[in-house]
């Protein structure tokens, strides 16, 4: 079996370490993983905006390049829900890209929920000295009903404590654009979710989307936290980041 | 822009800035959002013991919704006899405009002075206290919110809270100059004081007024109906105190039958405001009849369409199932963080970034469908199942398809997906952004300021990475 990493635009510039994390946890599963070389963006970015045109060139690209392999797997809920819910909606009356959209919706997986559901394989046992919260994000926990996955592979790691947050499931006011378009409004909200991390009194904040996490450590830092560590799942549970 | 319509909804940015550094505003938004969420849940939650189930009820109120609307002009036909056999008259208003001119007319042809109103957001569609104070009317605002932002001179900030935007000091405020009488320290524990005093107040006015007016939760065709659901009691003195009673509601509001309106009835409350059933459920049927105690000499409904019939048959017909119950805005991170008056016409939230533009023309409220994380909050908690967030994502490709995006938007947006499609330059100018955010970076590896996102570290930092890039990191490893 061949299994693809779709390592996301964010984490291939602004945190290479979450790549490199998912790929010691892939290979630990006992499967060939693969990087595609030419995945850029899944285009989100366009569909979000409102621009179809632009998300289909992209979301064939992208079929494209990832429709070879058996399973694709994404360290992001939001990269995936836009492959496994959008894709199928953007092809929906094409009889040429409509079968290839879904097929691949189909075989594509978030890190926590292929991990947890899928490949099931007991690995090495991680560690981690402390106790963490977990930020449920938006679009895998709404779009992909993903919520037990991270928590059950959290459980695993040897030394470390959940200490749920109030209110885990609220979003962080990231939004890809919207943090941007409205930086005020979505400062108001990411502070709320800082309220929450503060409260929860972990020594690290984990999610599954890099988004969200820069989102949540710029502001934690600007409010004057230095010492939260704010941490991607894959991060955690692969035992420390590297690159 | 659809006659009547005094809309702000353009001037959303600049308005959201504002409220988000109103420290009374977040004060009470602050206070207002639990209550709200945790009334909810419990209200869902006790649907158990009732031996229902929520997501099956959902979809049944959803699959009722849509049947009412298929045959919607049956239904109204319908409506329109049983209720003028009733002895009640019917109007039809196509806008805003022609509902005040209607309401305004029959207030004068009745000689009245003086019009009590329970809550209606159809009255402020039409902005019809205005035009009935122009009108030499007094319109009286008895619903105890409704009756603060009256006094406000503002507008409702929610569509089941109209002033939860307000301190209970600023209520205080108002009442003291009102009522005329000294200012006093007020606690939530005076609450109960301050409702009375506003009782004792509005009484006065339900025995003077000439005219109630009302809105309608739903309308009940088999039985020429209108459904009120209530918690103060104020809608039952509106609609059977004074002679005349003028129902003033949205005809996608119609249900063909008691029993649909049971089903709704079982969300409505719950999602509202968690109740298993609101203080007062009123169904008014007709004109005071022989041997009747009270109750209105003249029943007249003013069914409204203001821009609904359009929606019709369109990819937005979905948002005509609206039952107004306001769970949508009472789980929105975005209205809690601004209020509702940021939204810049009648309806705010999830609920208004989609009803606004469509009621009042997408290029007049541009921002308002990209006011949204996309979070899907508001989604998973519509008692009627409304996709909230892929009806604000169509209207942004309506904006899109119509040109209406600014052009520096447009071209970013290409510049980056060709980009984007060229992995092998993209790799070159990544590799290349990398090194300058890392540069850009301090000692902690952070962007205090960045001058190509300035509203991003105007709140908080850019935690960047070491200067490489995945791909470029992974490509080294592979060739080692």
């Amino acid at each position: 079996m061949r299994l693809a990493l779709y390592v996301t635009c964010l984490v291939d510039l602004m945190r290479p370490s979450v790549g490199f994390a998912a790929l010691r946890l892939l290979e630990a599963t006992g499967v060939e993983v693969v990087v595609p070389a030419g995945q850029t963006c899944c285009g989100q970015p366009a569909w979000s905006a409102g621009d179809r045109p632009l998300a289909v060139d992209l979301a064939r690209k992208a079929i494209l390049e990832l429709e070879a392999y058996d399973v694709v797997v994404i360290p992001s809920g939001s990269c995936t829900d836009q492959i496994r819910n959008v894709y199928p909606e953007l092809f929906a009356d094409d009889a040429h890209w409509g079968p290839r959209a879904r097929a691949l919706a189909g075989r594509t997986f978030e890190l926590t929920s292929y991990l947890a559901d899928v490949a099931k394989v007991e690995m090495a046992t991680p560690e981690f000295d402390g106790s963490v919260t977990y930020h449920d994000s938006c679009k895998g926990l709404r779009g992909l009903g993903i919520q037990r996955q991270p928590r059950e592979l959290l459980a695993k790691v040897r030394g470390l404590t959940l200490k749920e947050m109030a209110d885990c499931e609220e979003c962080c006011g990231f939004g890809g654009a919207f943090s941007v378009k409205f930086g005020e409004v979505s400062t108001r909200i990411v502070d709320r979710k800082c309220d929450s991390i503060s409260a929860a009194g972990a020594d690290a904040v984990v999610g599954g989307d890099l988004g969200c996490l820069l989102n949540i450590e710029g502001r934690l830092r600007r409010r004057g936290d230095e010492t939260t560590r704010v941490l991607h799942i894959a991060e955690v549970l692969a035992g420390g980041g590297e690159g | 822009m659809a006659a009547g319509i005094r809309s702000q909804a353009m001037h959303f940015q600049a308005r959201a800035g504002q409220q988000v550094r109103n420290l009374g505003l977040q004060r009470a938004l602050q206070k207002a959002k639990p209550l709200f969420v945790g009334k909810r849940a419990k209200g869902i939650a006790s649907l158990v013991e009732d031996g229902l189930d929520f997501g099956l009820l959902r979809s049944t109120g959803k699959n009722a919704r849509n049947r009412n609307l298929e045959d919607l002009d049956v239904w109204l036909d319908i409506f329109e006899e049983r209720a003028t056999a009733t002895g009640a008259e019917v109007l039809w208003a196509r806008d805003g405009e022609e509902v005040s001119r209607l309401v305004v007319d029959i207030a004068q042809r009745h000689g009245v002075t003086k019009a009590v109103k329970s809550k209606s957001m159809l009255s402020e569609e039409a902005q019809l206290n205005e035009a009935l104070a122009a009108a030499g009317i007094r319109p009286v605002e008895t619903d105890l919110g409704e009756y603060i932002v009256q006094l406000a001179g503002e507008a409702p900030s929610h569509i089941i809270a109209p002033a939860v935007h307000k301190t209970i000091g600023e209520v205080e405020a108002l009442f003291a100059k009102e009522h005329g009488r000294p200012l006093e320290a007020r606690t939530s524990a005076d609450i109960p004081a301050m409702a009375q005093e506003a009782r004792a107040v509005l009484r006065q006015h339900f025995l003077s007024a000439e005219m109630g007016i009302s809105g309608a939760n739903f309308l009940i065709a088999e039985t020429g109906s209108a459904a009120l659901v209530t918690n103060e009691g104020n809608g039952r003195m509106v609609t059977t105190l004074p002679r005349i009673h003028v129902v003033i509601t949205g005809i996608e509001k119609i249900v063909p039958t008691l029993d649909e309106f049971a089903t709704l009835m079982r969300l409505l409350p719950r999602s509202a405001t968690g109740q298993s059933i609101s203080n007062y459920v009123s169904l008014l049927t007709g004109t005071k009849r022989e041997g009747d105690h009270d109750g209105p000499e003249k029943t007249i409904f003013i069914l409204v369409d203001n821009g609904r019939a359009n929606l019709l048959g369109t990819p937005y017909e979905e948002m005509l199932r609206c039952i107004r119950c306001g769970a949508c805005m009472n789980h929105c991170p975005v209205y809690f963080s601004l209020g509702g008056h940021a939204y810049g016409w009648v309806y705010p939230g999830p609920m208004g970034s989609v009803l606004t533009p469509l009621f009042t023309g997408i290029e007049n409220a541009l921002d308002l469908p990209h006011a949204s994380t996309g979070c899907n909050q508001c989604g998973a908690v519509c008692p009627v199942e409304i996709p909230l967030p892929e009806l604000m994502h169509r209207l942004r490709e309506e904006q899109n398809e119509r040109g209406l995006r600014p052009c520096s938007e447009r071209l970013a947006l290409k510049a980056w997906a060709w980009l984007a499609g060229k992995p092998t330059l993209y790799r070159w100018l990544t590799r290349r952004a990398a090194r300058y955010l890392s540069w850009l970076a301090d000692d902690s590896g952070r962007i205090r300021v960045f001058g190509l996102a300035p509203a991003w570290t105007a709140g908080r930092d850019l935690p960047v990475s070491s200067g490489r890039t995945f791909h470029e990191l992974y490509s080294a490893r592979k060739k080692a």
